[in-house]
C-alpha cells in the first residue's frame, strides 16, 4: 500500500452580510422572481430558461446517441449472436448473462439460449458493442430504458432484444 | 557439456538435449504446435525453425540437438520470415471462428499469430470446407477445420494409451485426423487429446460452450476420483467448479488423467447439503451446536461411549481425519472406529486405481494403519445385532452393494443418536438426526496421501457453499459446544501439529509444451 496523504481543505468563513441571512434570502428572491416575470414575455424568444415538454414534445437525439440495446438477426431472421461472451467479458457493470448452447446447423454451432441484459445496471458506456466481433449487439434502438415498477421488467432477454433488432449490413463471415 | 550460443547468450547444456529445450534453458521461447514434452517428435509443424550458423537450411529447433559450439539464432530475419510463412500456410484453411470456438484463450495459433504474424490474410480464395462437430468419440467432438494436423492426438494414442485409434486420412488440404474403421475414440484417458490440442480441433463435450476459458481461474488441487491423487488445475467460475484439467507432476501423472476422474467435478456441487439440519428441521451453526452437544451428553451419559460407533472415510484429509481421531478419543471418549468410503471400482496399470478414495493411505498413517478399523460389513452387523446406540458419520459413503445400503438405512432406525457430516443430500442425511453440512475438497485446503504415499497439499479454491464447514471446522466447533475445545483454528495449525516437519516438495518445473 502506498502513503496515505491528506490535504486540508480550509473551512470558507461566512461574512456578517451572509450571517444575517435576511439579506441573502431578499437576493435569491430578487433572482427566481426575475426569472419568473422574464418568462412571461408573450415574446418567446426573449425568454431565457426553456422547458422542454416531454413527453410531449420528443427530443431528436445524434445519430450516436446510446440507447436500449438491440440483437441485430441473420438474413433468415435468426439471431445473430454466437454468444461468444466477448461482450459479458467487457462489460464493467456486469450486466449481460448469456448462456450457449449448441446450434441444430453445425456451420452456426453455438448460440444463445439464454441471453439477458439487466438495463438498470447497465451503465450505457457501449463497450458491449465495440466488443462484438460480428455486429450482433448494437445500442443504436434510439430508445430510452423504460421505466419499469418491478426490477424483473428491466431484465430484457433475447426475444425481446430481438424485436428492436434489424438485419445486419455486414456481411456473414466476414468479407473476403 | 556442450556449449551452445543461442541469440548471443552462452549456455552449458546437457548432452542430447534439444535446441527448444536450450533455448527455453537460455530464456528464449521457440514457438512450436508438434512438440510436446512427452510424446515423440516427429517436427511437422515447421513452427520452431531456427537459424544454426554454418548451416544453410533452417533447422526444425525440437528435433536437432545441440552440438559443441553451435551458434544458434532464434530471431533473424530469416526465422521471423519462415515463422510468418508457416503461420499464413496453417491459417489457409483455418476458419477463425475464434468467437465460437472453446479454445479461443488458450490457443496456441491464437498467441503465436498475436505474436509472430500479425498480418492481414492475403487469401482470397474460398477455404476448404470439411467437417464440423464430428463425434470422434464419447467425450471429444473433432472440428476438421479447426485442424493444423500437429498429430500430438494421433501419438497421443499411440505412446501414452496404445489405443491407436486415430490416424491422419486424405492428403495435402483434405488432410483429417479420423478413427480408423470401426473404431471410435473412446479410451479412459480421450479428453486429455483434448487438453494437448494447440488448437481447438478436439474440444471435450463436457466443457462445450460451458464457460470462456478467460473467465476462469485456476487452483491447483487434486482429483478425488480415485487414490492416485492426480494433480489438476482446478478452474472455477463464479464459485462453481467447471472443469478439471491436469497438472504436469512427473511423479503421480505426468500430465494426463483419466475421463471419469475429470467428471468427478461434478460431484463437488450435486445435490448440497447447505445447511445443517436438526431432524429435518434447519438451523444454523450456532443452535447446531448447542443441539448436538446436549444429544452427544444424553448419550454418552445414558449408554457410554462403548457403543457409539465413529465411522471415518478415505474420503476426507488428512487435517479432517486427524481431528476426527482427537475428538472422537479426547472428547466422546470413544475408540470404536469404523471404516467407510466408495466401494471399489475399475483399475488400470497406467492411473486409474481401484480404490476410489483419495485419501485412504493419509487415514492409515493418521490411525497409525487400518488395523484397528472395524470395517463396514461389520458395522452392518453391529447395527442390526442391536450392539451399537449411537453412530457419528463422516461422509455418506460405505462400500456397499444396494442390498447392504438398504439394510443399513433400515437399522438406522434403532439408533438413540445418528449423527451425520456430509456434502450431499441423501437418504442417509434424511435418516440423521442431526445432518451436518460439509463442504468439498474445492472449498478448503488439505493434504491428501495417494496410493504411493506421496503427501499432496491441495488448496482452497472458492468460499464454502451454503453454511458449509470443513470437517475438521466441525470437530472443533462441536468440542467447544462440548466444554472440551480442541484449539485449532487456521488449518496449518492442525498440519503443523500432524507433520512435524513438513517435507519441500520439490515442485517440479513444467517444461515447455
Amino acid at each position: 500500500m502506498g502513503n496515505v496523504t491528506v490535504k486540508n481543505v480550509d473551512r470558507i468563513k461566512q461574512t456578517l452580510w451572509e450571517k444575517s441571512y435576511i439579506p441573502e434570502i431578499l437576493r435569491g428572491l430578487s433572482v427566481t422572481t426575475s426569472h419568473f416575470f422574464r418568462n412571461l414575455n408573450p415574446n418567446k424568444e426573449k425568454r431565457t430558461i426553456f422547458t422542454r415538454e416531454y413527453p410531449e414534445v420528443i427530443t431528436e437525439y445524434p445519430e450516436r446517441y446510446r440507447g436500449l440495446h438491440r440483437l441485430m438477426l441473420r438474413d433468415d431472421g435468426q439471431v445473430r449472436c454466437v454468444a461468444c461472451m466477448c461482450c459479458s467479458t467487457i462489460c464493467p457493470a456486469d450486466c449481460i448473462h448469456i448462456e450457449a448452447g449448441e446450434h441444430d446447423d453445425p456451420t452456426i454451432e453455438k448460440y444463445p439460449t439464454v441471453f439477458v441484459i439487466d438495463e438498470l445496471r447497465c451503465i450505457v458506456c457501449g463497450l458491449c458493442v465495440e466488443a462484438c466481433p460480428c455486429d450482433a449487439i448494437r445500442m443504436d434502438s434510439g430508445r430510452h430504458i423504460p421505466p419499469s415498477l418491478e426490477r424483473d421488467e428491466a431484465f430484457f432477454d433475447r426475444d425481446l432484444l430481438m424485436e428492436l433488432g434489424g438485419l445486419s449490413e455486414a456481411k456473414q463471415g466476414g468479407q473476403r | 557439456m556442450p556449449k551452445v550460443t543461442i541469440n548471443g547468450t552462452e549456455i552449458e547444456v546437457e548432452k542430447g538435449t534439444t535446441l527448444l529445450r536450450a533455448a527455453a534453458q537460455a530464456g528464449y521461447e521457440v514457438p512450436h504446435f508438434c512438440y510436446h514434452p512427452a510424446l515423440s517428435i516427429p517436427a511437422n509443424c515447421r513452427m520452431c525453425l531456427v537459424e544454426v550458423e554454418g548451416n544453410w537450411k533452417l533447422q526444425p529447433a525440437c528435433y536437432s540437438e545441440v552440438t559443441d559450439g553451435m551458434v544458434v539464432n532464434t530471431k533473424s530475419d530469416r526465422v521471423v520470415k519462415a515463422q510468418k510463412a508457416v503461420l499464413e500456410f496453417i491459417l489457409v484453411n483455418h476458419p477463425v471462428d475464434c468467437p465460437i470456438c472453446d479454445q479461443a484463450g488458450e490457443c496456441k495459433l491464437q498467441d503465436y499469430y498475436m505474436a509472430y504474424d500479425a498480418q492481414e490474410s492475403r487469401l482470397r480464395t474460398e477455404k476448404q470446407s470439411k467437417v464440423k462437430v464430428f463425434p470422434i468419440g464419447p467425450e471429444v467432438l473433432y472440428d476438421g477445420e479447426r485442424c493444423i494436423l500437429c498429430t500430438r492426438c494421433v501419438r497421443f494414442c499411440e505412446e501414452i494409451t496404445g489405443t491407436n485409434e486415430l490416424t491422419i486420412v486424405q492428403r495435402g488440404d483434405s488432410a483429417e485426423i479420423r478413427t480408423f474403421p470401426g473404431r471410435e475414440l473412446d479410451n479412459d484417458y480421450s479428453v486429455c487429446t483434448a487438453d494437448i490440442c494447440p488448437v481447438g480441433a478436439l474440444t471435450s463435450r463436457d466443457f462445450r460452450f460451458k464457460c470462456r476459458v478467460w473467465l476462469l481461474s485456476s487452483t491447483d488441487s487434486v482429483c478425488t476420483g480415485c487414490s492416485r491423487g492426480c494433480n489438476i488445475h482446478l478452474e472455477h467460475f463464479r464459485n462453481e467448479i467447471q472443469r478439471y484439467r491436469p497438472r504436469y507432476n512427473p511423479q503421480v501423472n505426468d500430465y494426463w488423467m483419466c475421463d471419469a476422474g475429470r467428471l468427478t467435478y461434478k460431484e463437488a456441487h450435486e445435490d448440497r447439503l447447505l445447511r445443517p439440519m436438526n431432524n429435518g428441521v434447519q438451523l444454523n451453526w450456532h443452535a447446531v451446536g448447542e443441539a448436538t452437544a446436549d444429544k452427544l451428553r444424553r448419550v454418552l451419559k445414558d449408554d457410554g461411549a462403548a457403543t457409539m460407533a465413529f465411522v471415518v472415510s478415505p474420503q476426507a484429509s488428512c487435517e479432517d481425519l486427524f481431528l476426527a481421531r482427537e475428538f472422537a478419543t479426547k472428547v466422546l471418549g470413544t475408540t470404536n472406529f469404523y471404516l467407510g468410503g466408495k466401494a471399489d471400482g475399475d483399475s488400470d496399470d497406467f492411473l486409474i486405481e481401484a480404490d476410489k478414495n483419495p485419501n485412504r493411505e493419509g487415514l492409515s498413517q493418521v490411525f497409525g494403519g487400518l488395523d484397528d478399523l472395524k470395517t463396514a460389513v461389520q458395522l452392518l452387523q453391529d447395527l442390526e445385532e442391536g450392539t451399537l446406540s449411537s453412530l457419528y458419520m463422516m461422509e455418506s459413503h460405505l462400500p456397499f452393494d444396494s442390498g447392504e445400503r438398504t439394510r443399513f438405512i433400515d437399522a438406522l432406525d434403532q439408533l438413540d443418536l445418528f449423527i451425520l457430516q456430509a456434502q450431499h443430500r441423501s437418504d442417509l442425511a434424511a435418516k440423521a438426526h442431526l445432518a451436518l453440512p460439509t463442504c468439498s475438497h474445492a472449498e478448503t485446503s488439505g493434504t491428501f496421501v495417494n496410493s504411493q504415499g506421496i503427501h499432496q497439499r491441495f488448496d482452497q479454491a472458492f468460499a464454502p457453499h451454503g453454511q458449509s464447514l470443513p470437517h475438521w471446522q466441525i470437530f472443533t466447533r462441536l468440542s467447544k459446544a462440548l466444554d472440551a475445545p480442541l484449539e485449532y483454528t487456521f488449518v496449518h495449525q492442525v498440519q503443523k501439529e500432524m507433520f512435524p516437519a513438513p517435507e519441500e516438495e520439490d515442485d517440479a518445473a513444467q517444461p515447455a509444451e
